[in-house]
């Protein structure tokens, strides 16, 4: 086995191993971390296809970005300390069973495609990545980069309308927090504030 | 320039409207009255400039394309938009975020037009995206109620997981044929297993967009939970623009797998006729009666496309337009009442035509025409269905599908004898129609009645439809 095969199983081992961590580990945090590994491993891989502009943005994207946003809400949520109930072995193995009927079918169909190698060597500098990405000749890409950008302006207008509590909601909370405490004369309570349910 | 211009107008104008309404929205408060006006107006012209200087041709190396019947479809949801946006008149009246309201709808319909008009799997998936998501934020409108934040995460949860099916049949397409453009996808199809199976994925995800059977079980919590006004523009104009790129695609890009695709077709219509209907029949509350029955109208759109021919496209087309009429009107009723009563249930429409008839003739005449019933168009939108599908022979087919024809007319015909026929203590008081609603009811019904009456509209629809 030649060295660069090794290190593409090594890498393969990594991901994957990381992946089934995420799911069966019973804190929600330590999934998140678990996640984070495998993210960086997908990353390698991308590092070993010598694909480093895409190897640059999952890491900025998905480890920078969204992993940071996952663990953010956990420590939003209560809870977030404690262990998840334990999952049933029925769920297990059916879970088990699909995942390997999955991997199966397509690694069989994938397996019988017979793929022909490309011969061109992949080598584009991250220059004339940017460049076609904002140019609108032939084989621009600014059409779908300004409908992302409206995109992004909606999603945006959605989170603020929905995040934001008006005057009176605020009020209205702060008064029943008060009433609470004086009721329950001395002792601490923890009043849960009503879940605000959010979009990403 | 001009040219490219002109080509993109529809776009161009729905995206000046956003920009309109994010500055008055940041400049001096506005009363929701006068907003709803400017919104009015703006979404009116723009439907009337959806009409004139059509012009045909491809920009961005395909990106977009356009072509008459493009800007057909296109102009049919903008109208669809306007008529959702002159019922919910009343409830917007005294909503918060009326601006903000505005802004998510329209990109959302800008996404539809990307999407109809993309010529690309990239500019479609984008285009389906920004349709989708702004949605979910809408369905949570009604900001104080936990049922409609319970509808906004359904449908954001689905629609992310029918993305990722959608996502993952695309790349297997890129790989297996090496191009994303629709021009060239037909010639690289070789109908091979792993193509197959991308076509499979890519169908589970349209699939989900228009809620066929098996993927069909968010949407009645999402149609119940969400604001009418956002129920009514889900299942109508977000499912007829979804409906519209599927006919296209399956019938252009996918036609060399025309064999493999028919069998789904056949087995996903069945499917989504009997247990749509039957689920319907047992609805109470009118959003979700409306959602399991407007399941089962997808499925009978589903056997029109089966029949691969131009009298499929054509009749799939017309019958979005017919069901834009009635279900709006139908909606326009529910959205009215539940802005002034809160009532949503159909036992609460007992005794309705004693307090308000008018509107019970409305809702009678939406109902009859999404059942099928002779004078109204619904009728001629079901018949061409079924008469493009009959094209394949497959007579079991059509005869399920006959027979489920009279099975919805039970449901449909029970809410109208609630509203004529039985007798209630305290029925839902006069609603006072303000002229907005009014005016858009009246649209629906001279749709109802004068699309099946008047050929033109069927004639003019096939003379741009290409023939299969």
């Amino acid at each position: 086995m030649e060295a660069s095969a090794i290190i593409f199983y090594a890498i393969a081992a990594f991901i994957l191993g990381a992946g089934v961590l995420a799911v069966t580990t019973r804190k929600i945090f330590r999934s998140a971390i678990w996640l984070l590994f495998s993210l960086v491993g997908i990353a390698a891989m991308y590092f070993w296809m010598q694909v480093e502009f895409i190897a640059a943005v999952q890491i900025i994207v998905y480890v920078g970005g969204i992993v940071v946003l996952i663990i953010f809400s956990i420590f939003l949520t209560q809870n977030s300390g404690k262990e998840m109930p334990k999952t049933n072995w029925r769920k297990i193995l059916f879970s088990t069973l699909a995942t390997l009927f999955g991997f199966g079918f397509s690694y069989n169909l994938i397996n019988e495609y017979s793929f022909t190698p490309s011969t061109q060597a992949f080598n584009v500098p991250i220059k004339e990545i940017g460049r076609q990405m904002l140019s609108p000749t032939d084989h621009g890409y600014v059409l779908p980069f300004e409908v992302v950008s409206m995109l992004l302006l909606a999603a945006m207008i959605g989170c603020i309308v929905i995040a934001m509590k008006s005057p009176e909601q605020k009020a209205a909370e702060a008064s029943v927090t008060e009433t609470e405490v004086h009721t329950t004369g001395g002792t601490v309570t923890i009043i849960s504030k009503p879940e605000i349910v959010e979009e990403v | 320039m001009l040219n490219a211009l002109l080509l993109m107008k529809q776009e161009l104008a729905v995206v000046a409207i956003i920009f309109i309404l994010l500055i008055l929205k940041l400049g001096k408060d506005r009363s929701n009255v006068t907003f709803l006006n400017i919104v009015n107006t703006l979404l009116l012209l723009n439907v009337v400039a959806g009409f004139f200087w059509n012009s045909e041709g491809v920009l961005f190396n395909e990106m977009f394309r356009t072509n008459p019947l493009m800007i057909l479809e296109k102009n049919i949801l903008s109208l669809g938009t306007l008529i959702i946006s002159m019922q919910s008149y009343s409830w917007l009246k005294t909503h918060k975020h009326v601006p903000e309201f505005y802004i998510l709808l329209l990109s959302t319909l800008l996404g539809m037009f990307f999407m109809i008009s993309g010529g690309n799997l990239l500019m479609f998936y984008l285009g389906l995206e920004l349709s989708t998501i702004p949605l979910a934020a809408v369905a949570n409108f009604d900001l104080t109620k936990r049922q409609s934040s319970e509808a906004a995460m359904k449908l954001i949860i689905s629609s992310a997981f029918s993305s990722g099916l959608l996502l993952f049949g695309m790349s297997m397409l890129y790989g297996t044929t090496g191009t994303l453009i629709f021009s060239q996808l037909p010639a690289a199809l070789n109908g091979s297993d792993l193509q197959i199976f991308a076509f499979v994925l890519l169908m589970a995800g349209f699939a989900f967009k228009i809620s066929v059977v098996p993927f069909h079980l968010w949407t009645a919590d999402v149609y119940e939970g969400a604001p009418v006004a956002v129920t009514s523009y889900l299942s109508v104009i977000s499912k007829g623009a979804v409906l519209f790129v599927f006919v296209s695609v399956l019938y252009t890009v996918f036609k060399p797998l025309a064999g493999a695709w028919y069998n789904m077709l056949f087995l996903l219509s069945l499917l989504t006729i009997i247990i749509g209907n039957l689920f319907a029949l047992r609805q109470d509350n009118f959003k979700r009666f409306l959602a399991f029955s407007s399941i089962a109208q997808v499925g009978f759109i589903l056997i029109g496309i089966s029949g691969s021919s131009q009298l499929g496209s054509t009749s799939v087309i017309y019958f979005v337009l017919i069901y834009i009429f009635s279900n709006l009107a139908a909606f326009g009723v529910v959205i009215l009442v539940s802005a002034i009563t809160g009532k949503e249930s159909i036992s609460d429409y007992k005794g309705f035509y004693k307090t308000n008839p008018v509107l019970a003739w409305i809702l009678t005449i939406a109902l009859f025409s999404l059942a099928g019933v002779p004078p109204t168009a619904g009728f001629f939108g079901k018949f061409f269905l079924l008469m493009a599908g009959a094209a394949k022979a497959n007579w079991m087919l059509i005869t399920i599908a006959a027979l489920n024809m009279v099975i919805s007319f039970y449901y449909y015909l029970r809410v109208v004898k609630a509203i004529f026929m039985d007798k209630n203590e305290q029925p839902i008081e006069r609603v006072a129609m303000p002229l907005m609603p009014r005016l858009a009811l009246y649209v629906c019904i001279i749709g109802i009645i004068a699309t099946g009456l008047v050929s033109y509209v069927y004639d003019y629809i096939h003379s741009l439809t290409a023939p299969f």
